[in-house]
């Protein structure tokens, strides 16, 4: 409606009937109502090329947007502006139907709102009933309220009882007036009355279609709902949303990802077999060939030092896991025993082991008080932190190479029962499922919610796996190198919104975990990667392991960035962006 | 290098001569009626811990046929092949096996038998650092 519009002449203007403009609006946010001068505004003609669609795509109603930037100005408080752009668009926001509907609700004229109700012409004769309820419920309360309890039983016998089925309700009602609320003094009663009649004009608009009652905040919803897409659809989003602005759209740049090497941690004397930082982000614990684990700290500044390195095992170290806590930290031998540390001494506090068969996975539960292992007879074991066997599940619970996870609601657990199948076992009740592939799987890992499971398989693919309800197969991933080894990948990122991989190709790999597209694939280890981490606490750092006994920590390309170029105990910081 | 992934067979098995790691059973012989440049080989339905080669184009006695070699994932030593595509209609039985050569393995035929039925104990070393 631009200014050449609004020097028309009257003539060229004609009258808005009411019929067909369906009001929206729930009362509570100030705009107008009742004799709103809206319902006399004139809409211009259609000569005067005011298309009934707006936008390039022509799929915007005109009439519905003008509608909902008139609530949002009213429910943002902008009372004068809505009224103006009534006024000025001929677009009222709800017709005189609905706004006599409305100041009737708040002038307490129930028999009238209902009469009113019926004028609107609602298709669904429930929505009818469903209303009429909410509105003779009121004036029954209000009835009780003011001690006219006749009155009030009147209504709920005549009006109500009719009208509900659910006969529990009718009761309720019924022992209110039994117990009826204390006097209220009579200007403190009419606030609460206005309230009340406010929160059922919020009740209304829940029941009736948006044609009628624009929803609250419809405008923010759909604003969100395009970021959230926007967000969605980009590869690279790995930073905080209040970051987003409406200015444009939204695109991050690779920048967001962790693909700068920012340190090179040297303290292994062989293969780093595996990587994990802690839930708090805090810590990051390694396992290596060279029969030892250490736990680094990461400092203020985002930088690792050794905390402690954990020596007393016999053979290669293959994983490790850290308590619900942080507190303290499991480490396994290859088929030997599960020791348990203390991360803040660095002491072995327990050692787990079986005559006969050896371990070959650990997990905590997450009380912390028991923690869980597989052993190379095909068994699951369960301890208490002292050592004792609590119980064990014998049979095919798990296999050789194996890994070991347990969802957070402690009822769950998952072990590869064979080549290509994932067992899923509920531990109280027995129940076994299983999430089965046509390949053989290698490793596997939980995300933090338990929800999704990512899958390595022998065919150089990675699955992601949604095991709410009945498992269900959600992505896709490959273009990393898996012939040999056992090679680990995790969920990360912001929301997890990435994969990333070890590969034998000596790159990490990361992946857009809803699109599947490869976002990356970084080069700097000389040896294939056998695992990675991405830090909890930091989106923008990822720690991976390598053959070349080194554990590279990722972040973000910054320029300018100096870092003294030496090394101290076991690290080397890389300056800028220059090694890779 | 690495944590070696390897598939832990039971029943009668062939293993690899220089390291020990599980190939096939003797359960999915397809045939013995194979050989190669050094005697004797056996088609196999399915064989494990094995890595494959470039697809090369091949003329055998009975044809043509696109083949690549298969290597033991813990030493690395050539151990056969695998047939990926065969041209005549008559050898398509073949597609998706693989033939290994008896030399190099140990396994149930012309041994003692106890030797090689392996259960649960079986046992492959984590890095193949060790078995080379």
């Amino acid at each position: 409606m631009g200014g050449v519009e609004d020097e028309a002449p009257a003539l060229k203007r004609m009258k808005l009937s009411s019929k067909g403009l369906v009001g929206l609006s729930n009362g509570s946010s100030g705009e107008p109502v009742g004799g709103s001068s809206s319902d006399l505004m004139a809409r211009p003609l259609s000569s005067e090329g005011d298309g009934e669609v707006i936008g390039s795509k022509g799929v915007i109603k005109r009439e519905e947007f003008v509608r909902i930037i008139t609530k949002a100005l009213y429910s943002l408080g902008y009372k004068k502006s809505g009224v103006r752009l009534e006024e000025e668009s001929g677009i009222p926001l709800h017709s005189s139907v609905v706004n006599l509907f409305m100041q009737q609700i708040l002038d307490g004229h129930w028999d009238e709102s209902i009469v009113t109700l019926n004028k609107i012409g609602l298709a669904d004769e429930n929505v009818v009933q469903a209303a009429s309820f909410l509105i003779l419920e009121q004036k029954f309360f209000e009835l009780l309220d003011g001690e006219k309890v006749m009155d009030a039983l009147k209504t709920l016998r005549t009006e109500i009882t009719p009208l509900c089925s659910d006969s529990s309700r009718i009761r309720e009602l019924s022992s209110r007036m039994l117990s009826p609320c204390g006097q209220v003094g009579s200007s403190k009663r009419d606030i609460v009355l206005v309230r009340s009649r406010s929160k059922l004009l919020e009740e209304l608009q829940k029941l009736l279609p948006p044609t009628v009652l624009i929803p609250e905040k419809r405008l923010e919803h759909l604003v969100e709902q395009a970021l959230v897409l926007q967000r969605e659809a980009c590869l690279f989003h790995n930073s905080l949303d209040k970051e987003m602005s409406l200015y444009s759209d939204h695109h991050c740049g690779k920048t967001q990802i962790p693909s700068r090497t920012s340190q090179i941690l040297e303290a292994h004397d062989d293969e780093v077999w595996y990587v994990q930082f802690s839930h708090n982000g805090k810590y990051l614990a390694s396992a290596s060939n060279d029969r030892s684990a250490i736990i680094w700290e990461v400092d203020m500044n985002g930088e690792l030092s050794i905390k402690h390195k954990l020596s007393g095992h016999q053979k290669s170290v293959s994983s490790v896991s850290w308590s619900p806590n942080d507190q303290e930290l499991l480490t396994c031998g290859v088929e030997e025993a599960v020791r348990r540390w203390d991360v803040s001494t660095g002491t072995c506090l327990q050692v787990y082991e079986k005559n006969g068969p050896g371990l070959i996975s650990c997990a905590w539960f997450p009380s912390g008080k028991y923690i869980l292992s597989g052993l190379s007879d095909k068994s699951i074991c369960m301890w208490d932190l002292d050592g004792k066997e609590v119980e064990s599940w014998k049979g095919q619970r798990t296999l050789k190479i194996s890994d070991l996870e347990i969802t957070g609601d402690g009822e769950h657990m998952l072990s590869i029962c064979k080549d290509n199948a994932i067992l899923y076992f509920n531990k109280e009740t027995g129940d076994e499922r299983y999430i089965d592939e046509d390949q053989t799987i290698t490793s596997f890992s939980l995300s933090k919610d338990s929800r999704l499971l990512l899958v390595n398989l022998l065919n150089q693919e990675i699955h992601l796996w949604n095991i709410e309800g009945d498992p269900k197969l959600v992505g896709k991933y490959r273009s990393h190198k898996r012939t040999r080894f056992v090679i680990r990948s995790c969920l990360g990122g912001l929301k997890q919104s990435f994969i990333a991989s070890g590969s034998e190709d000596s790159q990490v790999y990361i992946w857009h975990r809803s699109s599947g597209d490869l976002v990356e694939a970084l080069p700097g280890h000389s040896g294939a990667v056998n695992c990675v981490s991405w830090n909890p606490a930091n989106p923008h750092m990822l720690a991976s392991a390598s053959d070349d006994r080194t554990i590279r920590i990722w972040g973000l390309k910054r320029l300018n960035v100096k870092y003294p170029n030496v090394r101290t105990n076991g690290v080397h910081y890389c300056n800028g962006g220059e090694l890779r | 290098m690495g944590r070696l992934f390897v598939t832990h067979l039971e029943g009668q098995i062939y293993t690899c001569k220089h390291c020990r790691t599980h190939l096939a059973l003797y359960e999915d012989i397809v045939s013995k009626a194979f050989h190669s440049r050094h005697g004797r080989a056996y088609l196999f339905s399915k064989v494990v811990n094995v890595t494959t080669g470039e697809n090369e184009d091949r003329q055998m006695a009975t044809g043509m046929h696109t083949v690549a070699d298969i290597f033991c994932v813990g030493c690395g030593s050539i151990v056969g092949w695998k047939y990926e595509t065969a041209h005549e209609k008559s050898q398509k039985y073949k597609e998706g096996k693989s033939v290994i050569e008896r030399y190099k393995v140990s396994g149930p035929d012309g041994n003692n038998n106890n030797n090689y039925w392996v259960g649960n104990e079986a046992h492959v070393g984590g890095s193949d650092a060790d078995d080379a």
